[in-house]
């Protein structure tokens, strides 16, 4: 039992001296202090944290290579500038002067090595004019003016297929807008608007069939689907106006435009569009200012329309 | 509320505020000072793998000193020469304190009491059971079929329930059993002197050789009565049928006892154990208010001879079962209320105070000691695993980026896992030495279930979660606000 006893003895008195001896430098090591040997002094330090994409690259600190790769921190550094670069192989190498400070880490984390030479890959698999991406299906739509079809095929380009047409309009179309839920498409120049499907194959009613509108009445700035994927705003530049996506609709007239080149945004979450118009003071002076509509299914009744030009 | 009752009551108030303070603290420093925060988490996590890795080793010298013992005939020690006191003449009173437990927790208790090696017509066994239990009669009149033969007295004792100055507690219950037990022996002639009691829990298996264990550590003691006699607890009962999580919560338990068992000046009795019961008469027996009636009758002993009282440990098991429930959430609740019973220990502090207090004859340094090495266990289990993990991470969520950009916020993260990472060295070592008290693998039991309790260790961190800190934080609190627990009975089960 004695001898027990003095073991553990031992051990206590022993894990007690690990604990203080150890304590400073570990404090130390994690406070950024450096223990010179020759002062015996601690000397405040800082470190530098270099991760790379991809990662395995040399580190040149004022151009002496680190015994190490990224992702790698070069620590005990003494406060000043340093020229960090970073190589590696068949990658453009990346460089730049940083700035240490006391007990500071300086975290390099976004360096992106881009490769001496990108692969480049064709995508498309036949002939197209114009193309478009839907990131959240993984789907590349293909839009051919010569034949008038809509193509799609994944983002790698395979399983490439037509899948719907439409009806072309003379000059072309400047724009292609998907409608929230991606299954109508219209398309567009300065006086005409086209509405075609992107899936021809599904059964659609008597109103699904692609038409082309005319608009003569303005030149069309832009056009926005509303959230009921039924709705367009068109914004010309002379009024704001809607229109059901159908054959031979006929256009709503929300707002009348002093501005000829106005610019519009439309927010479908809230169904709000916002436009510049110009307004003329009695001084003669113009002023631009921002309005909103709301266009909600509630404010789209026409007592809330006219009420909006009411008010204007 | 008197002028004494009102200093009780801050000693009741004072570990809870000191584990809440601490807590509160470390959070607020880490919102608002997360670098002072960071150093104060990096000094306690170095010391605290300081201390795992003192603690393994004192484990290490537990099991060495348990596998030296384990197979030695003690029975044989006995007839030492060197031994005046002739053993045959020790008699043992064995209580079995039981409230809600059924006979497959009970039958196979005394069996292994039948099968000890110590001469049965030695032996005088109390089932002591709780006259509240409506299958107390039935169990007792089954048991005293099958057992009365089998010692030299078999006795059912029934706990009146709701008895003045009691609440409902193993104590009461086994105290009511001891005093019958004494006027058995008065009736019988046998001296109190010569009377070992141990106070067993109700699924406690004993191994054969445990009694001439103990009869050799109470000849051999040169103050017999001025000692209690602690045995090793393992839950090996129903191990192999435990769910994992309830399986490693008790191998700890055990790792700790071992622990402590080398720990001789903080050693205090814990679950069944033993002592002379001229001094369990002395002392007026374990207490009938208090839950944790087993660490408190040590102190109640150690007040009663001013100090000159020590726990010994035998290097042997006593094998108990593992609580666990038929699924996982209400096992993590049986072992939650089961680690807040034990934590309720706290309540021996103001216990031990208001005792010294009295107790003039007790070394001012030896009071300090042991009130500081209670209050200081029971503060660190309520804050560390909290600390470590919990607050640990709340430098770098509140430090801002100006924080990530100092030296300490980019090291902070790499020494704390780094440091921690020694631990996972030592579980190597502990589930080493789990294995080797394991009993052997039943039958029914498939063999890759081998392989199962060896990979089980990983979820240690989910448990250091959820049962590392929060049952004693939960007693201090209680403890604090007043809110005085009743004894849980914890559920077992075991395959029939």
């Amino acid at each position: 039992m004695f001898t027990e006893q003095r073991v553990r003895a031992l051990l206590y008195y022993s894990s007690v001296l690990v604990f203080f001896l150890g304590l400073p430098f570990i404090l130390s090591f994690a406070l950024g202090y450096k223990f010179d040997r020759k002062t015996m002094k601690f000397t405040q330090t800082g470190l530098i944290y270099i991760k790379t994409q991809p990662s395995g690259a040399e580190i040149y600190l004022d151009d002496k290579l680190i015994n190490d790769k990224t992702p790698a921190a070069v620590r005990e550094l003494l406060p000043g500038s340093y020229h960090v670069r970073v190589e590696l192989e068949n990658y453009y190498p990346w460089s730049g002067e940083v700035q240490v400070g006391q007990r500071k880490a300086v975290l390099l984390e976004k360096i992106i090595l881009f490769p001496l030479r990108p692969d480049i890959e064709q995508v498309n698999k036949d002939k197209f004019n114009i193309f478009m991406i839907e990131e959240d299906r993984g789907i590349i739509y293909y839009i051919n003016y010569d034949d008038s079809g809509i193509y799609i095929s994944d983002l790698k380009g395979s399983h490439f297929k037509k899948i719907s047409s439409f009806i072309g309009i003379s000059p072309q179309s400047l724009k292609w807008k998907f409608s929230p839920n991606k299954e109508k498409i219209v398309y567009f120049n300065k006086h005409k608007i086209g509405v075609t499907y992107s899936d021809g194959e599904k059964e659609k009613r008597y109103s699904d069939e692609p038409f082309v509108l005319d608009y003569p009445q303005g030149v069309i700035l832009d056009i926005f689907w509303h959230s009921d994927n039924y709705h367009l705003i068109v914004v010309s530049d002379r009024n704001v106006e809607v229109l059901e996506a159908k054959p031979g609709s006929s256009f709503i007239e929300l707002v009348k435009l002093n501005k000829r080149n106005t610019q519009a945004t439309y927010n479908f979450h809230e169904d709000t569009l916002y436009f510049i118009d110009s307004q003329k003071l009695e001084d003669g002076s113009v002023y631009d200012n921002l309005y909103k509509i709301d266009l909600t299914a509630k404010a789209l009744t026409l007592p809330e329309l006219i009420k909006i030009k009411d008010n204007e | 509320m008197n002028k004494r009752s009102t200093f009780i009551r801050l000693l009741e108030i004072l570990p809870g505020t000191i584990s809440w303070s601490i807590l509160i603290i470390l959070i607020a420093l880490a919102i608002f000072r997360p670098v002072a925060c960071a150093v104060i988490i990096i000094i306690f996590e170095f010391f605290w793998i300081i201390r795992s890795l003192y603690l393994t080793t004192l484990l290490i010298m537990a099991y060495h000193k348990l596998a030296q013992q384990k197979n030695k005939d003690w029975l044989l020690s006995c007839q030492n020469s060197d031994i005046k006191k002739n053993w045959k003449d020790i008699y043992h009173l064995v209580i079995f304190p039981t409230y809600k437990e059924g006979l497959e927790i009970l039958r196979p208790s005394l069996e292994a009491l039948k099968n000890c090696n110590y001469p049965k017509d030695k032996l005088v066994v109390i089932m002591a059971f709780e006259e509240r239990n409506k299958d107390a009669l039935k169990n007792a009149y089954v048991l005293e079929n099958e057992f009365k033969n089998d010692f030299f007295a078999y006795i059912s004792t029934y706990h009146p329930d709701g008895l003045p100055g009691e609440t409902r507690t193993k104590g009461a219950n086994a105290t009511w059993a001891a005093k019958h037990g004494k006027e058995f022996l008065g009736k019988k002639g046998i001296a109190l002197e010569d009377v070992i009691v141990s106070c067993f829990d109700a699924d406690t298996c004993v191994e054969k050789e445990y009694f001439g264990c103990l009869t050799y550590h109470f000849l051999t003691n040169p103050k017999p009565h001025q000692a209690s006699y602690q045995p090793m607890p393992v839950y090996n009962n129903n191990i192999w049928h435990a769910s994992s999580f309830a399986r490693l919560v008790e191998t700890s338990s055990s790792f700790c006892q071992l622990v402590e068992s080398i720990r001789l000046e903080k050693f205090v009795t814990f679950s069944s154990h033993s002592m002379s019961f001229k001094t369990l008469v002395d002392i007026d027996y374990w207490p009938v208010d208090m839950i944790s009636d087993d660490s408190v009758v040590y102190w109640k002993s150690y007040l009663y001879y001013e100090g000159d009282y020590r726990v010994v440990p035998m290097y042997i098991t006593v094998s108990m079962d593992v609580a666990y429930s038929s699924n996982l959430f209400k096992t993590i609740m049986v072992q939650y209320k089961q680690k807040r019973r034990w934590a309720w220990g706290i309540e021996n502090f103001p216990f031990l105070i208001k005792g010294f207090m009295k107790k003039n004859q007790i070394p001012l340094s030896n009071k300090i000691r042991r009130i500081y090495h209670l209050l200081e266990s029971h503060i660190s289990w309520a804050v560390w695993a909290i600390i470590i993990m919990v607050i640990a991470p709340l430098p770098i969520l509140f430090g801002g980026e100006l924080f990530k950009q100092s030296s300490l916020g980019y090291n902070f993260p790499h020494i704390t896992n780094m440091l921690l990472n020694f631990t996972i060295g030592a579980s190597f070592v502990w589930i080493a030495l789990s294995w080797t008290i394991l009993p052997p693998r039943p039958k029914d039991v498939h063999w890759s279930k081998s392989i199962i309790m060896v990979c089980e260790w990983v979820i240690v961190p989910v448990i250091i979660l959820i049962l590392g800190s929060t049952p004693a934080l939960d007693a201090q609190t209680r403890l604090m606000l007043g809110k005085y627990m009743e004894f849980y009975a914890t559920e077992k089960m075991r395959k029939k």
